[in-house]
């Protein structure tokens, strides 16, 4: 009797530590943690760091109460579009141009200086010549949208293409296959992870972006909330604002994670 | 009638000579087993016969003419892993029955019997990543045996097994050799292994490589690893190669 007394209480705290070890567990614990310290130093600071409550409330209120004559989701909805036009021109323009500089050598050196000059520039610098060139309009804001995202795009449909292990080729030939065989059975499948990993950059980066268009100078969008915050010192919609980025940002890698899985099943397979 | 015929080979990388000058034939129907020391070019060799990479100088002929996979029916077991990530493994043991078109049912029937034979039957629908050295080496057997080939070259193909799956796979393909007639290069490290199985066994030279001695192992089949002749010829090569 005692003895399993003993036992059950040994087996009650082995639960307990293992729930305490958990990783979600783990993941709320820290997450609440950081909101009661964001609380205290918002308490002791209140004027410009606003409570995690007054937070919410702004949120709550930004469903239906416009902010420049539109609700917060029609916000959210102008930067989401920016970005999925941009994106959509970084891809169609990006994947073949990687593509092929993976796959010839030829074209690669003659890209690749220009490229190279390019990539590290980082696309806000380019603000100025694209208001120059297209206003402060869309277009502007959808071109140097396209800059910071085409980037990984390029360079990882060129290293998709370019490690590709041969002796994948050298067994579709020994089976018989053709070249045709050889593209669609080992050149597509096997840089398809690597394109994909590009396109999953390329997107945070695409909302990086926009947000750092739109503070710029927009009447719409997740940054001009961040701006219009400041100006109407208004603390609480800029964390809000701040906010909204993140949980979208992070709900667009869930869903690229998601898809990826989807499309390459065999690379996700040992993760589950 | 000789099934392949290699006539002064020579491969060089850049400033390696790795194979110089390299004839010999190979029988129709002969089961050819080659050994010789790491680096010497063995897989090399095999490349050059399946023309996955050029030759310096020198002629392979496969049937009086140059190799094509395309027309020959050759299979190759390669030394490094080569399933295709993206298939699982039954999609991968069926792809070369697909590139030569064997209809449905006759493929399922194949299918079902290699896949028995390498004792993958638990893991058709898992992916290569998912599985282990040795079952993955046995996806590239049971693709190459799915494809009834009249040439089947083997580098090193049993290295990543343990001893039971070997000795098991080596009855095997002595027993597949037998009923189909085939041609077969097999490349092994291993002397036992090559007297247990081989013809004929071409010892190789170091670099640059050339075939250093012949040996035949004229003995009947299932060979008896016990028995005094088998034992003569085993440290006959042992001897040959001690120089390595
Ligand atoms: N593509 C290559 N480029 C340069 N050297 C190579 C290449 N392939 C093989 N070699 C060299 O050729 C030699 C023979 O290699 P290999 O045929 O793989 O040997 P083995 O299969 O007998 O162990 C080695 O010294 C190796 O380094
Ligand atoms: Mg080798």
């Amino acid at each position: 009797m005692a003895i399993s007394k003993i036992e059950n209480k040994t087996a009650v705290k082995i639960a307990l530590l293992e729930f305490l070890r958990s990783k979600y567990i783990l993941y709320a614990i820290s997450l609440i943690l950081f909101i009661i310290f964001w609380d205290i130093s918002a308490k002791m600071n209140g004027r410009f760091l606003p409570r995690p409550w007054a937070v919410l409330m702004e949120l709550i209120n930004g469903i239906n109460e416009p902010i420049a004559g539109k609700i917060l989701i029609v916000h959210l909805w102008y930067s989401l579009k920016r970005v999925f036009i941009a994106y959509a021109i970084a891809i169609a323009i990006g994947i073949p141009i990687g593509l092929l500089m993976g796959y010839s050598k030829l074209i690669n050196a003659w890209i690749k200086p220009i490229f190279d000059l390019f990539k590290p520039m980082p696309p806000i610098a380019w603000i100025s010549l694209a208001i120059l060139w297209f206003g402060i309009g869309e277009t502007s804001k959808v071109f140097i949208i396209v800059l910071g995202a085409i980037v990984p795009v390029i360079l990882n449909s060129m290293n998709g293409i370019r490690l590709i292990d041969p002796s994948l080729y050298h067994a579709i030939r020994m089976l018989g296959g053709n070249s045709r065989q050889e593209i669609l059975e080992v050149t597509l499948p096997a840089s398809l992870p690597a394109i994909f990993a590009g396109l999953q950059i390329s997107l945070s980066m695409a909302w990086t972006t926009v947000v750092a268009a739109e503070l710029m100078g927009a009447r719409e969008g997740m940054g001009f909330i961040i701006i219009r915050g400041m100006s109407v010192s208004n603390p609480a919609m800029i964390v809000g604002g701040m906010l909204v980025i993140a949980v979208t940002a992070w709900l667009l890698s869930v869903l690229m994670t998601l898809l990826e899985r989807r499309i390459c099943p065999w690379k996700t397979e040992l993760e589950h | 009638m000789s099934k392949v015929s290699v006539t002064g080979l020579t491969k060089e990388f850049g400033d390696l000579t790795v194979l110089k000058d390299v004839s010999f034939e190979v029988n129709k129907g002969e089961f050819l087993c080659i050994v010789g020391p790491t680096g010497c070019g063995k897989t090399t060799f095999l490349n050059l016969l399946a023309k996955l990479i050029p030759a310096t100088k020198g002629t392979i002929y496969i049937d009086n003419e140059e190799a094509d996979p395309k027309k020959h029916n050759i299979s190759f077991v390669f030394q490094e892993p080569s399933s295709l990530p993206w298939r699982t493994v039954k999609d991968n043991i069926a792809y070369g029955m697909q590139v030569k078109k064997i209809p449905p049912a006759e493929m399922e029937a194949r299918l079902e019997k290699v896949i028995d034979l390498v004792g993958l039957s638990d893991c058709i629908n898992l992916y290569p990543n998912e599985i282990s050295a040795s079952m993955e080496q046995r996806v590239a057997i049971a693709r190459a045996f799915a494809t009834n080939p009249d040439l089947l070259l083997m580098d090193e193909p049993y290295g990543q097994l343990d001893l039971k799956l070997r000795f098991y796979l080596e009855d095997e393909l002595i027993r597949i050799w037998t009923e189909s007639k085939n041609t077969v290069i097999f490349i092994t490290h291993n002397i036992e292994e090559s007297v247990y199985l081989a013809d004929r066994i071409l010892v190789l030279s170091n670099k640059p490589t050339t075939v250093k001695q012949e040996v035949l192992v004229d003995l009947p089949r299932p060979r008896n690893i016990l028995d005094p002749e088998f034992s003569r010829i085993r440290n006959q090569v042992t001897d040959l190669i001690k120089w390595w």
